[in-house]
């Protein structure tokens, strides 16, 4: 197969570039694998899921990603330039009773400078209006941090991540804490700004629903790769069974003809 | 006493700017370390002067070796400020336990030598101090303190908020999150020393914890955090200045009263300002 790099003439123009290459990745905490050898490529435009049971290191995958935890053995060979990545995490740690706006939060999330005694600088407070508009929240920039639904504040971390004007969004759990309508909502938003910017996105999702809907490619994470490939083929009874155990199966009646009505 | 008698005394003259001083650089020093849940750290490190102070008294007694008391104590604060960190960071205990051995552990070794030196009047003065006791070394000191520390968190703020709320997101923006930390540990060691004179070991959090906490209470954003904090900051010790001189109280209690009574008050006024502005 050709890669994108070996084709300075653009002939294979319509053939996504490769953004990250994960060759056989191993984390270890201590003298404790949570990793061993991860091998994925990242494509642009790729929506893939990692799934797995708890513990099966996807969070630990996705710190490696941002290299927040170093790799003990392989490598993640990056494009150059290295995407820019915009991270959405499970939640905050913070004291919701802390006094902080959605707007300053924002500005808080944006790269440069903050003014804090004169308020959020003009540059800054038009690219947050930009992009509350984008994640239709523009009626929650006064509003305190700490007094969101799971819902709002989930599109408000997706518009931080935003700001950092991403190739790559990395999203821990997005629906973790959010009520169904939310969940699709949020689905629907993930959808079309994948579509609008060509946006590559990698997210844990323990919903398989969403995992159904949104992925193109589905990793399945047991501490190794057990599975790599479309939702239809890993989200199969088979896999799932081997994965996750018995007693995860009659959970997923008929959930693989189910995929895509976005 | 009238505002202009006060002034007419060379050391409440001190005491007045150095409560100007030292009170809002607490205050904003006090919404971070609110923010990010160090709140016993700084108290930890208040009480720990006991040993730093001690140890100063005891080079001198023993070897006959005149040190500045302050630099003593800045250096034992700073390293045991470096070592809480580095534990909490790097070992298996969590950050609090960490924290109350190294914080007793150091009163009881401290209290200890001053026990060898038999000078347990040593002790009330660390425990306690005075703002009286400022000459005009001290402000410049606190003076220059204020001026590098207040800098540094000043531009330092954006980093340490998207540390403490999105810690992932801060390392992809290159955050050095270690380095940042141990500054701000460092930070707050300076800070808790030079205002050990003012409040002494036993009272001194109250400076950093409450004006942010009484802010807290009746802001609705980060810059109304700020603002009142630094007010709060400037106004409760001058008040208690005012207190202790008016009414013949210790320094150091009168300034923490003041500031409780201020935290009490926004606690009461807080269903009215809501409904006010800060919303």
């Amino acid at each position: 197969m050709m890669s994108a790099w070996a084709d300075p003439l653009g002939v294979e123009a319509e053939s996504p570039s490769i953004l990250a290459e994960l060759v056989g990745i191993g984390v270890r905490y201590g003298s404790q694998w949570v990793l061993r050898n991860i091998n994925l490529t990242l494509r642009s435009g790729d929506r893939i899921a990692l799934i797995g049971p708890n513990g099966a290191g996807k969070t630990t995958l996705l710190k490696a990603l941002l290299g927040m935890v170093p790799a003990a053995e392989g490598q993640i060979r990056w494009a150059h330039p290295k995407p820019r990545i915009g991270y959405v995490p499970q939640r905050l740690q913070f004291d919701p009773h802390f006094p902080i706006s959605v707007e300053e939060f924002l500005a808080v999330s944006a790269p440069g400078p903050a003014r804090w005694f004169g308020g959020v600088p003009r540059s800054k407070s038009r690219a947050i209006a930009s992009v509350l508009e984008r994640v239709e929240a523009v009626d929650l920039v006064g509003k305190k941090l700490g007094t969101l639904s799971g819902g709002e504040l989930q599109r408000i971390l997706i518009a931080a991540a935003l700001l950092q004007q991403p190739q790559l969004m990395i999203l821990d759990e997005p629906a973790s804490n959010i009520d169904q309508r939310g969940s699709q909502a949020l689905q629907a938003l993930l959808w079309d700004l994948h579509k609008e910017y060509g946006l590559t996105l990698v997210f844990v999702s323990h919903d398989l629903h969403w995992v159904g809907r949104l992925a193109d490619r589905v990793a399945c994470l047991d501490t190794t790769l057990c599975g790599l490939g479309s939702p239809d083929e890993v989200l199969s009874d088979h896999y799932l069974e081997k994965t996750y155990g018995d007693s995860f199966m009659p959970k997923l009646g008929g959930l693989a003809g189910e995929r895509n009505p976005l | 006493m009238t505002l202009g008698e006060i002034w007419s005394y060379e050391f409440m003259r001190y005491a007045v700017l150095s409560a100007a001083i030292l009170g809002p650089l607490c205050a904003l020093l006090g919404v971070f370390v609110t923010l990010r849940g160090m709140a016993f750290f700084s108290d930890a490190l208040a009480h720990s002067a006991v040993s730093g102070i001690a140890i100063g008294f005891l080079v001198e007694e023993r070897f006959g070796l005149h040190l500045d008391p302050m630099l003593v104590v800045l250096a034992f604060s700073l390293l045991l400020a470096g070592t809480m960190v580095w534990l909490s960071r790097n070992g298996t205990l969590a950050p609090d336990t960490v924290i109350a051995f190294s914080f007793t552990g150091s009163v009881a070794f401290g209290v200890i030598v001053i026990s060898m030196l038999g000078n347990y009047r040593l002790l009330d003065g660390i425990l306690f101090g005075s703002i009286y006791a400022n000459g005009p070394q001290d402000i410049v000191r606190q003076a220059g303190l204020a001026l590098v520390a207040g800098g540094f968190l000043i531009t330092q703020m954006r980093s340490y908020t998207l540390l403490t709320l999105n810690p992932e997101m801060a390392h992809v923006q290159l955050i050095r999150s270690a380095l940042l930390h141990y500054a701000f540990a460092l930070l707050i060691a300076a800070t808790v020393v030079i205002c050990l004179k003012m409040l002494g070991a036993l009272l001194l959090s109250a400076l950093i914890v409450v004006p942010a906490a009484a802010a807290k209470l009746v802001s609705g954003n980060f810059r109304t955090l700020l603002l009142v904090s630094l007010g709060i900051g400037l106004l409760a010790p001058l008040a208690g200045v005012w207190g202790s001189i008016r009414f013949n109280l210790p320094s150091g209690p009168a300034i923490v009263i003041s500031n409780i009574a201020i935290l009490l008050a926004c606690y009461l006024l807080r269903p009215l300002l809501n409904r006010l502005a800060f919303r």
